[in-house]
């Protein structure tokens, strides 16, 4: 396939061909093209990736839209498309779905989350793409499973995080249920689909045979639990937040001078422990049986931490989050402040690590987005070009699959392509 | 160990991890059919001991380190060290957590093992990155949760006017396993360039990153609105009706509208065909911005009925929706039985345990099988006689 910017990334030279919508399977091929493959995104001609209709909007120009928005670009789709090319093709057309076929004969890899058994429907399961494409990967991506009485059922993300009993470690049992803010169920999802095609690509590498994977995310949530089901299976106690997560109250962590802050005392000592009370002013409770295990009781994650939760805060508050960081960590301890966005971006940290990068936009001028996670010095991720607007790369792509400007135009009055 | 028929096959991973992230990762790798080999210091690791346990053992400990092979080299020892050098040069993938610096200090950084193995594939996984003010600090899950601001978009909704209240997710393993899985995908990639060029390469990874990337959503928002966004208790930010209910039973029922279509199967499904045409909640950015309006209509109407009935309705129409579930349920809901979304199994010296399942279900390269995890040092004889480590014991290797 040709028009694929260059890139030193370990996927270079791969090109995947991507049916999905949404948050998942989108991140999922960010991740992959951060990496260096040439992703093609096929999007529904009118509206586009379901995506494009996600608030807040980014408008043309330096003003920025507030969250009613209306025109302009949804942050959450430029989020999640940068380094794509995109192809406006109707899969609700045999013709779309023979072009589609056509594509897919060209790539390495067809991602997909039309649900259970509809690629199959519609002529664009990993059996038939694979007969004109023998190594072929196809990776599927659901809300609860391939098989199971709730496979045909859409999922969203509260509703994953409801089912996988994620809202129970949030607010107060008995009440109403919190969701996670972070769209853990269709991010990690992704993670792990984009995984699951670098995988199959290594072993295709060595053997030539490509295959088909699955990807669910409820599979997924459970998966990312699976600490607390070995521990609910045969504790010798009852006891540890893994167990005591859902029966405790919500936690804010504690209040300092000038903020809030979370703090831990693992590696401390028994002089380390004495140090730090004297230098909070705690003498008091240095003998106090609730600080047992060198503090470790009282802390965070102890057994006594709610009880002595107010006995911390007492002196937390006299001092500010930089005091209490320095002095829990010369303590053998840790300590961090809490961060909203606007201090995290403020923070030194965060600053000297330049987790954003700015990529200008074709109609919107520079957009900030965050930089891939991980730092590979020999075949790095990189930030190529911008999300695609609505079937910008249609022309190129079909051109590069021998559909010639007349096919093209006939294609396009009759709507099968936009 | 039985032998593993998975995509990596005959990758041999140096496992000089601690806690969950790095062994998490590994037990990953293992899962996909690497030979990973657990590297531990005579001392027991600190997640022996983070309750609860398991017949005496962490299960933190237990749960991160299936799938591997487990031996103790005091790395503090020269004769131990050398034998470690000696693993080294058998293994393709090297993973460290270590706070920054520490690695080195023992003469296990990059720079060491690329000397032994010029082709490795290095993991340095940190939890603030290796620059930076914060760049020796340590970092578990609560505390990456605090800094990196995934606690500032939790919680019930408040006047914006009351600052930020900062609810952690009390599943103190979240950022951690994401971490994991990031390096997971680093390390594929990493086989891949492996593979085509013949060159290894050094990974940096750090936890707040991670835990970032996991917040690509929220951070568009402020990104483009300069604004934090806000908790909305259970409902979302960026789509609508996409919240919990409480329906007359009094239990709540989850459901998520999140594309154009599905609306009018929604309003049906709670025979309120008017809505479906109402001017002010055509479009899903017209639904997020009347989404407080909205919201009182429908808790009006789901507190007329049971939620077995709204399932039911929603179910048919094609409308996501679950309750929320609670844990022993869960273990045996059909949905979870059938794709075997959960597994049990025989430990050697654990007993039964339900386990997570690996994330991808591979049609060609079947991941697994789950096994059993081991002891500190199980595998220590076996190691060291397969691999020769107590070889050239004149002590001129490396």
């Amino acid at each position: 396939m040709t028009g694929a910017p260059d890139s030193a990334g370990a996927l270079a030279g791969f090109t995947v061909l991507d049916l999905t919508q949404g948050l998942c399977g989108p991140y999922a091929s960010m991740r992959l093209a951060d990496a260096g493959a040439d992703v093609i995104k096929v999007e529904p001609p009118e509206v586009g990736d379901c995506a494009r209709a996600l608030p807040p909007f980014v408008e043309p120009g330096p003003e920025r839209a507030g969250p009613d928005g209306g025109g302009g670009e949804s942050a959450i789709f430029l989020a999640l498309n940068r380094n794509k090319r995109s192809v406006a093709v109707d899969l609700d057309t045999h013709t779309g779905r023979y072009l589609v076929r056509r594509l897919a004969a060209d790539a390495d890899v067809v991602l997909e989350d039309l649900g259970p058994g509809r690629a199959e429907k519609l002529g664009l399961g990993h059996n038939r793409l694979k007969a004109d494409n023998p190594d072929l990967i196809t990776c599927s991506i659901s809300a609860w499973g391939e098989q199971g009485p709730m496979r045909d059922l859409p999922g969203a993300e509260l509703v994953v995080q409801a089912m996988a009993e994620y809202t129970r470690s949030l607010g107060h049992i008995g009440e109403a249920p919190i969701r996670l803010g972070a769209d853990v169920a269709n991010l990690n999802t992704a993670i792990f689909a984009s995984q699951a095609v670098t995988a199959a690509l290594f072993h295709r590498l060595r053997t030539g045979k490509g295959q088909r994977v699955a990807v669910s995310m409820l599979r997924v949530l459970l998966h990312m639990r699976g600490i607390m089901w070995a521990a609910r299976s045969d504790p010798d106690f009852w006891g540890g937040f893994h167990l005591d997560h859902y029966v405790n109250p919500p936690e804010h962590g504690y209040e300092a001078a000038d903020g809030r802050l979370f703090f831990g005392l693992r590696r401390a000592s028994s002089e380390d422990f004495d140090r730090l009370m004297i230098d909070l002013g705690l003498v008091d409770h240095i003998a106090d049986d609730r600080f047992g295990n060198f503090g470790r009781d009282a802390a965070p994650l102890g057994r006594h931490v709610e009880e002595a939760r107010e006995v911390w805060e007492e002196a937390f508050r006299q001092r500010s989050v930089e005091e209490l960081r320095t002095l829990i960590q010369s303590a053998g301890g840790d300590a961090v402040g809490f961060n909203d966005y606007p201090s995290l971006f403020e923070h030194p940290q965060i600053r000297a690590l330049e987790v954003t990068a700015e990529i200008e936009h074709p109609t919107l001028g520079p957009v900030r987005t965050l930089r891939p996670v991980a730092r590979l010095d020999a075949s790095p991720a990189t930030i190529r070009s911008p999300p695609p607007l609505l079937g910008q790369h249609t022309d190129e792509v079909l051109d590069a699959i021998g559909v010639d400007a007349a096919e093209r135009a006939a294609l396009r009055a009759a709507s099968v392509i936009a | 160990m039985a032998a593993v028929t998975g995509i990596l096959a005959g990758i041999r991973v140096f496992d000089m991890t601690l806690a969950a992230v790095g062994p998490w990762a590994s037990k990953l790798l293992g899962q996909l059919g690497a030979d990973v080999i657990k590297v531990e210091s005579p001392e027991p690791e600190m997640s022996h001991q983070i309750p609860p346990k398991v017949k005496g053992t962490g299960v933190l400990y237990i749960s991160a380190n299936f799938n591997k092979r487990q031996i103790v080299l005091d790395l503090k020892d020269e004769a131990d060290k050398a034998k470690a050098y000696r693993l080294a040069r058998h293994c393709d993938v090297f993973i460290q957590n270590m706070r920054t610096g520490a690695a080195e200090k023992l003469g296990f950084g990059y720079d060491d093992i690329v000397a032994v193995r010029p082709d490795v594939i290095y993991v340095t996984s940190t939890a603030y990155g290796r620059v930076g003010p914060m760049a020796s600090d340590g970092g578990v899950d609560p505390l990456l949760q605090a800094f990196s601001g995934f606690t500032s978009v939790n919680g019930p909704e408040r006047p914006a006017s009351d600052g930020t209240e900062f609810e952690m997710f009390r599943h103190l393993a979240h950022l951690d396993i994401t971490t994991s899985s990031n390096i997971v995908e680093a390390v594929l990639q990493a086989l891949i360039h492996r593979e085509r060029t013949g060159q290894g390469q050094h990974i940096e990874i750090e936890m707040v990153t991670a835990a970032l990337a996991l917040q690509h959503t929220k951070l568009a928002e402020f990104f483009a609105t300069g604004t934090q966004p806000r908790p909305l208790g259970s409902a979302s930010t960026i789509t609508a009706p996409h919240q919990a209910f409480q329906c007359q039973d009094r239990e709540w029922l989850t459901v998520g509208v999140t594309r154009d279509e599905e609306w009018p199967a929604f309003c049906r499904a709670l025979q309120l065909d008017d809505l479906a045409h109402d001017p002010r909640y055509e479009t899903n950015a017209d639904r997020v911005a009347a989404r407080t309006e909205l919201a009182t209509t429908l808790a009006a109407r789901f507190a007329t009925k049971p939620a077995a009935w709204w399932a039911h309705r929603l179910t048919q129409a094609g409308v996501a929706n679950s309750r929320v579930q609670d844990f022993d349920t869960l273990r045996h809901h059909p949905q979870v039985t059938a794709n075997q979304h959960l597994v049990e199994i025989e430990t050697p010296h654990f007993g039964a345990l339900t386990v997570d399942q690996v994330p991808w279900d591979f049609s060609a390269t079947p991941a697994g099988p789950v096994a059993a995890g081991g002891r500190q040092g199980e595998h220590s004889a076996e190691i060291r006689a397969e691999l020769g480590l107590d070889d050239d014991p004149d002590g001129s290797a490396p």
